[in-house]
Order: structure tokens, then C-alpha cells, then sequence
């Protein structure tokens, strides 16, 4: 339980970071979402996922992330099966399956996914050390244990999460350590494989045609942006736009013309950092991301000073997943990776992603409080 | 902590993970500086022009009036059924409901679409349903909340209320083709010049386009209006036209197919030009149909052809004013010099007739024009010598551009010994020299060469280049640009020796045997010259011409004779003898504008 000790060592400028972070992100969704008739009720929707957040961040600290870890193939094997439900019963949006409806709210499996995927993942490594980094055998288990959910993933389709399935699990492996000789094999067969994709052209026009329409267009427009400013590069275009339109000081806090018109589509979910960016300007985003910095720097001292291999590995594995959403959405919204629809974390419009960004980070946190504990 | 617990060896890897962390940021930090502070101003000006969407307003274009004032070119307020694509929110669906309400096809619309798709930009109002009747454009309008992309586009419609009058100098506007359009970046429903004065003056014609600032959101909705930027309407023309003289020469002409040029002398401005067949111009501003193409451009008389300027023809006897004026000029023909016309000459194993079987018998300069003998010339021309002749020929204008601003006009032919030689590998023999003096042969000029040829005898030389504009006036600022005449040259020929010509010439007009009889007027003198152009070369004696194959009939005149106010060409294709056929032709016209002459000036 959460004694008068652990809560006096609480990292309280951790907690104060997230909550800032949050707060930048609320009043970019209040700006994003304002309507003729005043503040959307998509805002006061993100308020409450917001504030439900928090208290669930803190929630996260009761119990010992021991017993998290314990959970953790029950929590991945429960987000399968949710993934499985939504491609039976989901909804559909945008040209994708992806949205479970409880009451009136839409869940997002995909999000849970990525999170117990993570926490299944650090429990495996933890539970089986090997002396001298792990050869390409012992990576069978974690390799199935990434396939299933990938593959639910891609069927949505989900392009974005199922990148961020595959590079967060990918961080998690390097840092739980490969023998020399397999990670090299396993860095080559992955160049090979993508060469083979992109240059042996009946695998590239097997894949290609197995890919969505607004798929092919959004790589179409990320290989070459000018080639149809108004069709497929239209998102990358006007994001830009916005991002550099902002200028040094921003055009002011709803006074941003791309997003305010409208011109930037997706503005409060994906593109939410243009929007940032268009009314803050670069004093803005440079504060935004030395923010996002910051907090992940104190997540890898977390992980740094974490007691056992489990909460070495939880904390690395939560901070490269959000690390991994920051820079692929911030990288999306500056125009330097594909537009694959991934949230910013804390800040984009989203009951699930904000509630698992908030039970990550109180992991984290979590972790961290254990530091000076000893249990055995 | 036993040894297996140990999570030193992971720990070891953290720095890695933190300088991933720090390198990744630096990347983004990096790209958001030259994103915002070195590209800044650029995606600046950027979101600017987003937001804010220019649709074009089209000018009126210019009206064109005859020399009075009388419009001639008029516009009229028609309305359009137009698709913006991008504005649609359901495009299949709006082009289902607008195929119902103009009675199109649906595929017909969308073929429209697919084939504007390369030219049209962003936003340009695709027009689907010219002219629209009114209950089409009620509809439309009282159905905007249902028809998001439909709109109603007023339009100046061209028409020509005069149908074919006049239509090869006033010429047809018609739809840019994509040539023209990359080159002037024109937009894709603008109608510019593309005959006649319609395009030669297009630049004052066209106006400039208007705007009308909306902004917009991202969906292409209008947010607000931001201002409006009027269309400058094209700039007025008054022509040198008489529309009176132009329907008399036009109603003389009536079925027949030929020419009328009629000029001032003292300005070149002209007064009527005539080509027959005409067409209507109202065909092409909708878009002329493919079947209306077809039959125009396939028709055997040719209706889009301006025989005035575009067509050359053997003179015949017209061209015995050139031979005249070079014999006495040069002192080979003496105005006592008789020859005998037996009603043909011999040359060698040829014989070369008069047109008046049994001859002219003795006959001197002033009677052989005026009875325009044949064989005077023959035996005139071969003295003066044919080069000398073609020297005076091309002096007069003939076998060159009269400089008429109006597109493709073609200069004819004066050929001379050396041209023979080169071209027909042949030398010049004293036969070619007796048909060419009679105007046949190789010899060939448009009737606007021919107007400006007997002008410059009329004037004492000047030639001046036809004009057809007399001034422009802008409409708003009711600014006159008056065009001058211009004169291109003077010829100096003796005065005596021109002073014989025109009497010769009256002569043929009003003397008892003259040719040109046909032009008396009662209240005017006129001085003229027919002639007789041969189709086939040599008649066979006793056949019986028709159709096709029967002499083209010319008369060329000016009046008065001793004020010369307007000269006249006449042509008519196989219309037999120039004194039967041309001749009532020129009196009509020259009748027309004396009539009035003085009282009509350009208001």
C-alpha cells in the first residue's frame, strides 16, 4: 500500500511534468475543437479522460509492480481477445475497424495492446536471463507473442500501430541484450527483408495491393509530397503549413488559420502538435519537446536505478513505447515520417491512448518509488 | 539479490537508450527551427493564400459598332448551370440531380468533367448547361441548400444580331484551345477571338477579369466574402464599316458566291467587305456542335473562306488599267495610236481572239478602254513589254499584302519572265505576254488589291493600308483612341497619263459602247473598269458555259469622278461578264453610300 514514506518520496516533479504536458495538451484540443457556439464537447470529454487519467496514474502506484508483472500475460492475453472482438463487432472509421463501443464511449484495443504487449514482453525477458545476451532461438516466444497481435493489427488495418508494435518490441529486445552474431543476423535479415519489399516487385505489388487505397496514397505522398498537394499529400501539406506558419512566437492561442479554418484535417487527434506549433509557434514546440525530454530522460533514470531485472525492463520498455510515439507523431507533423496516424501522448484527443499513456506513466512511476525497497 | 536477478547487465544498455532519446530530439528540434524560423515567412505566405480564394468575375466583352454607331456585335445577360467539383459533397449524387434538371445524361456531365480534368484548376466553375431556360435557373437557385457545387453563372453572351452580315471581318469568338491556354494562362470557360476582328482585336475586345475574394475553409466552403475586385469590361470598337453599305452589298451579292471591297479612297478605311458565302457567328460562341462544323468546313463553296482577302482570281480586263497607265507613262502608247481589231491576232501558229467577234475595226487608246478591246492590249502589251508591265503591276500593289488587318490574306501573283523561268522551267513567250495583258494567264489578285489598286488611280497615287477600326472607346473612363490613316506609300505617276485613265475610265461607265453601263447612277458620276475572268483557258467556239466552269465576273469603279469618295471591287465566282454581272453589284453599293455621303460620320 502507498505508506506516508513512498508518498513523501513521490518524484513529485515527474508527476508536475506530466500534469504541465497535459495541460498544454487540453488547451491545444479546447483550441482545435472550438466551435461557433463555444468549447466542443469533445474538449470536456478529453477534461474528464484527462482527469480519470491522473487518478489513475496514481492508482497505479498501490499495487507492487511485482504484481503487475504477475498479471501481465493475463492483461496481454485479455487485450487478444479484444482485438479479436473488435474485427468481429468493431466499429469502422476512416476506412478501418477499430473502435469497440461501451455505452458511449468508443475503446480502442489496439492502444491496450500496445501497452500489455510491452508489460508481457519485460515479464518474459525478466523471468528467462541469458548469460551473455540472447541468441536468435530464445527470441521465439517473444517473436510469436509480438506476431499475434501484429497481425490482428494489420487486418484493421492499423498501419501506425502496428510500426509501433514492431519498433517498440524491437527497443525492448536491444535492451534486454542479443548475442553480437543475432543481432547482426537479425539487422540483416530485417534490411533483407525490407529491400525485398521495396525492390523485388512481385512481393512490393503483393503488398501493395494488399494495402488500403488511403494507404498507398499516404506513402504515394510521403515519397513525394508536391506530387498532389490537394489528394494523398494533403495531410503532410497542410500540417507543414501550419507548423511553419507558427513562425517564432505563434499566431496566438486560437488564432491559428490552419486549424481554425479547418485546413488541417485531423487536428485534434493525430496533427494536434501542428496545431501547437501554428499558435505557439517554436518558443512553443521547443518548450513542448524539451518537456517530453525531460520526462523521458527521468524514465530512463528510473529504469537505471530499478532494484531487478522486471523493472529495469517495465520502465525501458514504457519509455521506449512513449518515447516512440512522441518522435514518430512529433516527426509526422514536421513532415519527416509517413502520415501513420499514431497520437502524441498526454496531449492528443483520445479516452484510450490518454488512459494507457496514464497507467504507463504511473508504472513508471511506480518503479521508481520501489527503488530503495529491498524484497527479498 | 541473487546472481540471476541481477539487472547490471540491462543497466548497462541504458545509455543507449537515453542517447536514442536525446539524438531523436535533436532531429525534431532541428527540423522545427528550419521549419519555423528559416522557412517560416514562406509557410506563412502559404497559410495566407489558403485561406483566401479568388473566383474570377468574366468582363463584358468589348461591343463592336459600325462607323455610325449602330452596334454590330452585340452582348446579352444569359445565365449557366456551372459544377464546382470540389464544392460537391457528394458528387455522383449532385451530377444525378443536375442531369434531371438540365435533361443531360449523367455521363455526358461526367465526361465533361473528365475531359476538363487536365485543364480545369481548382475550384473553376465547370459549365454543364449553356443558356439555361429560366425554370432551369429558378431551380437551381431555389435548391442551393440541396445542390452544395451547382451554382448560376451570369454570362455575357456574344451574338451578332446580324447573323451572317459582315461575318468574315467581324470573325467568331470560340473556346480557348489548351495550346492557347498554357500560353495565356487563360481561364477554362473563357471565350476569346478566333476569326477576324474578334481576334485581330481581341486585346482591346477581352477586357480583364475580375475577382471576387472569398474565404474559405478547408472543405472549400465559403466562410465570408472579403471584397470584390469589378471586371473592367472590354474595350468598345467602331468600325470603319457602314452597315448600310454593307447590307446593299451583301443584298446585291444576294445567292451568288463572290466579293465586295468598298473603300475611301483618301483614308483606306473601309466601308463594306463582302464574301459570299457567308456563315452565322452565333454558331460558335455556345461551342459550334461537330455537326455545324462538319458541314461548314466540308461545304464545297467554302462559307468560312473571305474571298475578299483570301481568294485570288485571274482580273481579266480590269488589269488593262496597269497596262494603260504603263504604256502612256512610259510613252509607248500615244493616246492617237490606232490599232485594227479584226477580233483576234495572230502570233506565230496561235491566234489569240477579242472578246467582240468581228472586232473593234480601228480603235485608239481612249475607245479601247472603253470598249475594253482585247486586241489593243494584245499588240500595247507586247510593245511596252511584259516586265515593264509587271514593274507598274507590283508598283499598284498587286502580289502583295495590302497590310488589311485581318488574318491569312493572300498576295496573288505578278509574274514576270525570270518567275517563268525558274518556276515553269519555260521562257516567256509573246502569247504569255498577250493573255497576261488581258488580265489572264499567270496574273492573280484578291479584290482587296484590286480596291486598293483603283483607289490609288482615284487619288492620285496614295495607297493607303485598309483599315477596319476607326476608334476604340473605353467604357468606364469613355477614353477615345482614334486610329489614323495610314499611309504606306505614294507612287508618282504622270498626271496627264492619269488624267487619260480616269476619263477612260468614266468612259466605260457612261459612254455609248462602254462595258460598265450596268453602274450608272443618276446622281453620281462613277469611272470604272469591268472584266472578264476565264475559268477554262480558251472558250471553245460554240459551247455553252455554265456552272462551275463559267468566267468570273469583276468590276472595279470609284465615284464620283471628280471627287473620289469610294472606290469598290466587285467579284462574282462564275457570274459571266463583268458588265452583266459585277457592274450592278458596285452601283448598289457606291447608290448606298452617296446617298448619305457626309451625313454619316462616326459619333
Amino acid at each position: 500500500m502507498l505508506d506516508r514514506r513512498r508518498f513523501a518520496n513521490l518524484p513529485w516533479g515527474m508527476i508536475g511534468l506530466v500534469c504541465v504536458i497535459a495541460l498544454i495538451g487540453l488547451s491545444a484540443v479546447y483550441s482545435a475543437t472550438y466551435t461557433v457556439k463555444g468549447p466542443s464537447p469533445l474538449y470536456y470529454k478529453q477534461l474528464l479522460w484527462v482527469s480519470i487519467g491522473v487518478i489513475i496514474m496514481f492508482l497505479a502506484l498501490i499495487p507492487d509492480y511485482h504484481t503487475v508483472g504477475r498479471y501481465a500475460y493475463l492483461l496481454y492475453a485479455a487485450s487478444l481477445f479484444l482485438l479479436i472482438l473488435v474485427m468481429v463487432i468493431g466499429r469502422a472509421g476512416m476506412g478501418a475497424q477499430r473502435w469497440l463501443a461501451i455505452g458511449p464511449f468508443a475503446f480502442q484495443p489496439s492502444e491496450l495492446a500496445k501497452l500489455s504487449l510491452t508489460l508481457a514482453l519485460a515479464r518474459y525477458f525478466a523471468e528467462d536471463p541469458k548469460r551473455g545476451g540472447y541468441c536468435l532461438r530464445d527470441l521465439a516466444i517473444p517473436g510469436i507473442m509480438v506476431l499475434i497481435p501484429l497481425v490482428f493489427v494489420l487486418k484493421q488495418p492499423d498501419l501506425g500501430t502496428a510500426l509501433m508494435l514492431i519498433l517498440t518490441s524491437a527497443l525492448i529486445v536491444m535492451i534486454a541484450g542479443l548475442r553480437i552474431r543475432s543481432a547482426f543476423i537479425m539487422i540483416l535479415s530485417g534490411a533483407i527483408i525490407i529491400s525485398a519489399v521495396f525492390l523485388v516487385s512481385p512481393v512490393r505489388n503483393r503488398i501493395w495491393g494488399s494495402l488500403k487505397p488511403y494507404q498507398q496514397n499516404r506513402i504515394r505522398a510521403f515519397i513525394d509530397p508536391g506530387s498532389d498537394p490537394l489528394g494523398s499529400g494533403y495531410h503532410a501539406n497542410q500540417s507543414k503549413i501550419a507548423v511553419g506558419s507558427g513562425q517564432i512566437t505563434g499566431k496566438g492561442f486560437r488564432k491559428g488559420t490552419q486549424s481554425q479554418m479547418a485546413f488541417l484535417p485531423e487536428r485534434h487527434t493525430d496533427f494536434i502538435f501542428a496545431v501547437i506549433a501554428e499558435e505557439r509557434g517554436f518558443i512553443g514546440t521547443g518548450i513542448m519537446i524539451l518537456l517530453y525530454l525531460i520526462l523521458l530522460l527521468i524514465g530512463v533514470d528510473a529504469a537505471k536505478n530499478a532494484k531487478d531485472r522486471l523493472g529495469v525492463l517495465m520502465a525501458s520498455g514504457i519509455v521506449s513505447m512513449i518515447s516512440l510515439y512522441v518522435f514518430i507523431n512529433v516527426g509526422m507533423a514536421v513532415g519527416i515520417v509517413p502520415v501513420v496516424g499514431v497520437p502524441l501522448p498526454l496531449v492528443s484527443y483520445g479516452g484510450t491512448s490518454i488512459i494507457t499513456t496514464f497507467i504507463a506513466l504511473g508504472l513508471l512511476l511506480n518503479i521508481q518509488t520501489r527503488r530503495f525497497m529491498l524484497f527479498y | 539479490m541473487n546472481q540471476q536477478d541481477s539487472p547490471v547487465d540491462i543497466q548497462r544498455r541504458l545509455p543507449f537508450l537515453a542517447a536514442f532519446i536525446i539524438l531523436f530530439t535533436l532531429i525534431l528540434f532541428i527540423r522545427l527551427w528550419y521549419l519555423q524560423a528559416v522557412k517560416g515567412e514562406y509557410y506563412h505566405d502559404q497559410a495566407e493564400s489558403n485561406r483566401i480564394r479568388p473566383v474570377k468575375i468574366r468582363p463584358p466583352r468589348g461591343i463592336i459598332y459600325d462607323r455610325s454607331g449602330r452596334p454590330i456585335v452585340e452582348n446579352v445577360l444569359t445565365f449557366d448551370v456551372s459544377l464546382v467539383p470540389e464544392d460537391a459533397q457528394d458528387l455522383d449524387a449532385i451530377i444525378g440531380k443536375l442531369s434531371t434538371i438540365v435533361k443531360l445524361p449523367p455521363e455526358s456531365i461526367r465526361t465533361a468533367l473528365d475531359d476538363a480534368a487536365a485543364v480545369r484548376t481548382k475550384y473553376e466553375p465547370l459549365k454543364i448547361r449553356e443558356e439555361a431556360p429560366w425554370d432551369e435557373v429558378a431551380f437551381v437557385e431555389a435548391h442551393q441548400e440541396d445542390l452544395a457545387g451547382a451554382i448560376i453563372e451570369p454570362e455575357h453572351r456574344r451574338h451578332y444580331p446580324y447573323a451572317g452580315l459582315a461575318s468574315h471581318q467581324l470573325g467568331y469568338i470560340g473556346k480557348v484551345s489548351p495550346s492557347q491556354r498554357k500560353q495565356e494562362q487563360t481561364d477554362i470557360g473563357l471565350l476569346t477571338g478566333q476569326g477576324g476582328l474578334e481576334k485581330v482585336y481581341d486585346k482591346y475586345l477581352r477586357g480583364i477579369a475580375g475577382r471576387r475574394m472569398i474565404q474559405v475553409n478547408a472543405a472549400g466552403r465559403k466562410v465570408k466574402d472579403l471584397g470584390i475586385e469589378e471586371p473592367r469590361p472590354g474595350t468598345d470598337l467602331y468600325l470603319t464599316i457602314d452597315l448600310d453599305v454593307q447590307k446593299a452589298a451583301e443584298e446585291a451579292l444576294g445567292e451568288r458566291q463572290g466579293a465586295v471591297v468598298a473603300m475611301d479612297p483618301n483614308s483606306g478605311e473601309i466601308i463594306a467587305l463582302a464574301s459570299h458565302p457567308n456563315y452565322d457567328p452565333n454558331l460558335f460562341p455556345r461551342g459550334i456542335s461537330p455537326k455545324d462544323w462538319v458541314r461548314l468546313t466540308n461545304d464545297p463553296t467554302h462559307p468560312l473562306y473571305n474571298r475578299a482577302i483570301q481568294s485570288v482570281y485571274p482580273p481579266g480586263s480590269t488589269f488593262k488599267i496597269i497596262v494603260a497607265l504603263a504604256g502612256l507613262e512610259s510613252g509607248v502608247i500615244k493616246l492617237d495610236d490606232k490599232v485594227t481589231c479584226r477580233g483576234y491576232i495572230q502570233s506565230g501558229k496561235h491566234s489569240f481572239r477579242c472578246w467582240k467577234k468581228g472586232g473593234h475595226g480601228t480603235i485608239s487608246f481612249h475607245q479601247a478602254v472603253v470598249e475594253s478591246c482585247d486586241v489593243y492590249f494584245y499588240t500595247m502589251g507586247e510593245r511596252i513589254g511584259w516586265d515593264r508591265i509587271a514593274q507598274y503591276a507590283k508598283k499598284l500593289g498587286y502580289g502583295s499584302l495590302t497590310g488589311i488587318p485581318l488574318p491569312d490574306e493572300k498576295p496573288g501573283l505578278i509574274p514576270t519572265t525570270e518567275w517563268k523561268k525558274e518556276k515553269m522551267k519555260d521562257a516567256w513567250y509573246a502569247g504569255d505576254t498577250y493573255i497576261n495583258s488581258i488580265g489572264q494567264g499567270f496574273v492573280l489578285v484578291s479584290p482587296i488589291q484590286a480596291c486598293q489598286m483603283i483607289s490609288a488611280v482615284a487619288n492620285g497615287g496614295y495607297f493607303y493600308r485598309p483599315t477596319l477600326l476607326k476608334k476604340t472607346r473605353n467604357r468606364e473612363t469613355g477614353a477615345v483612341q482614334v486610329f489614323a490613316p495610314e499611309r504606306v506609300n505614294r507612287i508618282v505617276l504622270d498626271s496627264s497619263a492619269l488624267e487619260e485613265v480616269r476619263k477612260a475610265l468614266a468612259g466605260v461607265v457612261s459612254e455609248p459602247g462602254g462595258t460598265g453601263h450596268a453602274a450608272q447612277i443618276p446622281f453620281v458620276t462613277v469611272a470604272g473598269k469591268t472584266g472578264t475572268a476565264q475559268v477554262i483557258a480558251q472558250k471553245v467556239p460554240g459551247r455553252k458555259l455554265s456552272g462551275s466552269t463559267q468566267d468570273h465576273a469583276w468590276f472595279i469603279a470609284y465615284a464620283p469622278v471628280d471627287d473620289p469618295k469610294i472606290a469598290v471591287a466587285v467579284l462574282v465566282e462564275h457570274g459571266g461578264h463583268g458588265g452583266g454581272a459585277a457592274a450592278p453589284v458596285a452601283r448598289r453599293v457606291i447608290e448606298e453610300y452617296m446617298k448619305n455621303a457626309g451625313s454619316k460620320t462616326v459619333r
